[in-house]
């Protein structure tokens, strides 16, 4: 399984809560490769029945750098989006989107594709341009089953410039005591990762997306 | 993609079997509830649509929807041109193969968007200076509306025609939103077949209205949620009938169960066959009917009824509700011809609708006598579907 290594920095909330910080821009960032999603699992006959697999995720790759400061972690992503959408301006608009995918239990037993089950549920972070910086924690117990959680603690800065989504996500390592449904990270530790990306002027929502085939171990260094 | 065969792996079958048993388990209902509507008696005052508008659709974020409507007809309708977006099935071999249909999302403006007008500028300046004018969220001029070719019908003096079409959601036996809501938000209500999308469960992806072919479903911007005519079920709950037929001042809609023998919707829709469905060939099965216009004659070039050919082209009435109009207006007229000979007519006589009392089956009670509490939630549980939906899940 490919690794995803956390390192851990001496930089505050406030210096890395930052998509346009030279500390991004300049820093190694690691490719991710992204891909359409099954129409095979799809739950919707309509969309197996009218929808071309081959026009789904228009995103082919992701840029991505992780580190953390004991505190929180962050994930920063670069994608090319010549054609931004930032928010529904009308019915037939669907704004960009990128998810991050943990499982919550055995990674083995785990689904990336699924989004889990219902004994081996999943945790998204979920960021949209028009959350408000705001990205939405959700818990999903497989297809079509997924739900935002009333508490989140995810935020996120991003930006657009030079035809590029540019995007921090953060999140407090710990998160226990504080009642929200979520995963468990800590300096030392690991686990499974996923991603996702919609991109709007596609028409991508929903399970229509580009997305991370297999985990990847995100390693967090002590 | 549909006609692409594409070979499945075995947990792809199992997927496919539990999406499956999953839509059946959303579509399955005891009874369905049905409306009849009676294209002739309509005069599109737009009632209905008030009367659903105060109840339902005047808090924000609902403000440009309207789940009952009425258009004129011949028109382009609302949305705009909506009969040209798609949506709906391809039904093959008796009914056994239901095929998708891609369909087209509306736009804001197609539905007609949320006006704001000048009242201010109106009242602070002299009479005369400036005129009240709507506006578009985004400052342009309206272009269309939920009746916008109010009347301009079709035909040529003094032959012209047009008529009426109220439109409500058709809370379909087999209703297309709900097999392409991907979030298994939409189902119909167990006890009454009435369509709802679950509001803890949508969000916002808008499948449902593109598959539509009715356009009958709105985005609402404010909560980022579909939102859609309910069949005022909670009226129904307390025996009420729904607020655009009680309120339907020329009694053109009943109310009742569809397989019910006893409803006049049965007796309308299976025994007499003058009610038919809007569009059957969507192949959504639909559970609103329409009694087809008869329209008044036509006049020759000297002004004497012309009776050799209808007013209102019947190759129009058929595109809109099928070859079987031809056999529903010759029964009209028969009943029609019955009355006016001095004859009885069951028919007419429900047609004609002296009581109100007597329009919506078990649906009789005047709101005006109930006691005011709140509607209790529908008995749909959700367990039911998250264990299916897990049932065969690793």
């Amino acid at each position: 399984m490919e690794q995803i290594v956390c390192k851990r920095v001496s930089k505050s909330k406030s210096e890395l809560l930052d998509s346009t910080a030279a500390f991004w821009k300049s820093g190694a960032k690691l490719k991710v490769e992204t891909a359409a999603t099954p129409l095979a699992n799809q739950p919707s006959p309509y969309i197996k029945g009218v929808y071309d697999e081959s026009k789904i995720g228009a995103v082919k790759e992701l840029k991505l750098a992780t580190v953390h400061n004991n505190e929180n972690i962050f994930f920063y992503f670069e994608w090319a989006s010549p054609k931004p959408s930032r928010a529904i301006g009308d019915i037939n608009v669907f704004p960009d989107g990128l998810g991050l995918l943990f499982p919550m239990g055995d990674i083995e037993k785990t689904q990336i594709k699924e989004m889990g089950s219902k004994e081996y549920p999943t945790n998204a972070w979920y960021w949209r341009p028009d959350f408000k910086e705001m990205p939405k924690n959700q818990i999903s117990h497989g297809l079509s089953t997924s739900l935002y959680t009333e508490k989140t603690s995810v935020q996120s800065h991003s930006s657009w410039d030079n035809k590029t989504w540019c995007v921090v996500i953060t999140r407090p390592l710990k998160i226990s005591g504080q009642g929200e449904q979520a995963v468990e990270l800590k300096a030392g530790g690991s686990i499974g990762i996923g991603f996702a990306v919609w991109e709007g002027s596609n028409g991508e929502r929903g399970g229509i997306k580009a997305f991370s085939k297999e985990w990847r171990e995100l390693v967090v260094e002590a | 993609m549909a006609g692409e065969e594409k070979k499945l792996t075995d947990r792809e079958k199992e997927l496919a079997a539990s999406f499956q048993a999953a839509k059946d388990n959303l579509r399955k209902c005891e009874k369905q509830v049905g409306m009849v509507m009676d294209l002739n008696k309509c005069i599109g005052c737009q009632l209905c649509s008030m009367a659903c508008k105060t109840l339902w659709t005047n808090v924000e974020g609902r403000e440009y929807m309207w789940w009952n409507k009425v258009n004129t007809m011949p028109g382009k309708g609302s949305p705009k041109d909506w009969e040209k977006m798609g949506g709906g099935y391809k039904v093959k071999f008796g009914g056994k193969v239901m095929e998708p249909i891609l369909g087209k999302h509306p736009t804001r403006k197609e539905f007609g968007d949320m006006w704001k007008y000048n009242w201010n500028e109106v009242i602070s300046n002299k009479a005369g200076e400036v005129h009240l004018q709507a506006k578009n969220p985004d400052g342009s001029n309206p272009d269309w509306a939920m009746n916008w070719d109010e009347d301009q019908g079709a035909g040529k003096y003094p032959n012209a025609f047009y008529f009426y079409l109220p439109r409500i959601c058709n809370h379909c036996a087999y209703p297309a939103c709900l097999d392409a809501c991907p979030r298994n938000a939409i189902y119909k209500r167990e006890n009454d077949g009435a369509v709802l999308i679950d509001q803890d469960r949508c969000k916002g992806y808008r499948f449902c209205l593109e598959a539509c072919p009715y356009k009958v479903i709105y985005f609402n911007f404010v909560t980022d949620k579909s939102n859609k005519c309910i069949f005022c079920y909670p009226r129904l709950e307390q025996k009420v009938p729904n607020a655009c037929a009680r309120q339907c001042t020329a009694r053109v809609r009943w109310v009742g169960y569809v397989e019910d023998p006893k409803s006049i919707i049965y007796k309308l829709v299976k025994v007499w066959k003058v009610a038919l469905p809007l569009h059957a060939e969507y192949g959504t099965n639909p559970n609103v009917f329409y009694i087809p216009p008869l329209a008044p004659p036509r006049l020759d070039a000297e002004g004497k009824l012309d009776t050799t050919k209808p007013r209102i082209p019947r190759e129009y009435l058929r595109f809109l509700f099928g070859p079987e109009v031809d056999a529903a207006l010759g029964v009209m007229n028969t009943e029609l011809e019955k009355v006016k000979s001095g004859g009885k007519s069951e028919l007419m006589d429900i047609l004609i609708a002296r009581q109100w009392t007597h329009m919506f089956g078990p649906f009789d009670k005047d709101p005006a006598t109930l006691e005011r509490k709140p509607a209790q939630p529908g008995s749909f549980s959700r367990n039911d579907l998250t264990a299916l939906n897990n049932e065969k899940n690793r």
